[in-house]
């Protein structure tokens, strides 16, 4: 088994990402049924999505920057140019939106949400966008991976390796 | 406005930050993608212009936030207004992008 440092902070990447996005899902679960009783875990939720969304910003981050070029090379002489044309130019940036309602939900949950509809109306819709923004993140890697996947099998088939492609 | 309804001033002031750095985000996608000269400087900055454009929202939403929380007048503002700007900057920055690169 050959498991480098690039796929461990690349799958640390996307299961950080997903973590998040399912403690946004369970604060909006949370918040739809405010009361005192559930106040603890709407404040374990709250917390727990920016320190996922941080980790895998800081993550994905790193992989962008030292792993991608290859990555990218690879995509650009493949059949699915979009994959980093579009996907992986608007996954980058729209993780910033998806940060800024992450680190904002804290505060926006900051006192009892049981006891002040606006507030409560506030964590539904921010949670309720981070799933949103989360799940299309998270999407458009796979649609980004699967870029990488074709160009390499076309590659194999023509039976000349791309540039950029990596040595066994 | 009844403290049931009512937002305070942190909780609002935050909320328009996060509108504010969201819109902010997209237009200078945009802008570097434009304008090469702004990208250069802003790989210059922080090693990578996405390392700079993240660093850059995250000084203006808290920045902005902590402002806005001092100034005070953003906890005026009709909860219902900011709960719908905070989701239209996100749709607009959203199929914003979506938009940029898909046509440009």
């Amino acid at each position: 088994m050959n498991i480098t440092m690039n796929d461990v902070i690349l799958l640390g990447h996307a299961t950080f990402g997903i973590l998040g996005t399912l403690s946004a899902l369970w604060v909006f679960v949370e918040a739809l049924n405010a009361r005192e009783e559930n106040a603890t875990r709407i404040r374990m939720g709250v917390t727990a999505v920016p320190i996922s969304l941080c980790v895998a910003c800081i993550l994905g981050g790193y992989w962008y920057l030292h792993f991608y070029p290859a990555e990218k090379a690879i995509i650009l002489q493949g059949p699915w140019t979009f994959a980093h044309n579009l996907f992986m130019e608007t996954k980058e940036h729209l993780f910033f939106i998806t940060l800024i309602l992450a680190l904002y939900l804290p505060i926006a949950a900051a006192e009892k949400l049981y006891a002040n509809a606006s507030a409560r109306m506030m964590v539904l819709c921010v949670a309720l966008m981070i799933v949103i923004t989360g799940v299309a993140i998270e999407g458009a890697g796979a649609i980004v991976d699967h870029g990488v996947k074709v160009a390499l099998l076309r590659a194999h088939v023509k039976g000349a390796p791309v540039e950029g492609d990596r040595p066994e | 406005m009844s403290d049931y309804c009512r937002l305070g001033r942190a909780k609002s002031a935050f909320a328009l930050a996060a509108a504010i750095t969201i819109l902010f985000n997209t237009a200078l996608a945009c802008a570097k993608d434009v304008h090469r000269p702004l990208s250069r400087f802003m790989g210059s900055v922080a090693g990578h212009n996405w390392t700079t454009q993240g660093l850059v929202d995250l000084i203006l939403f808290f920045g902005l936030g902590l402002v806005l929380t001092k100034a005070g007048w953003a906890g005026r503002i009709e909860p219902g207004r900011l709960i719908s700007l905070v989701v239209a900057a996100v749709v607009v920055g959203s199929v914003g992008l979506v938009a940029w690169y898909a046509l440009f």
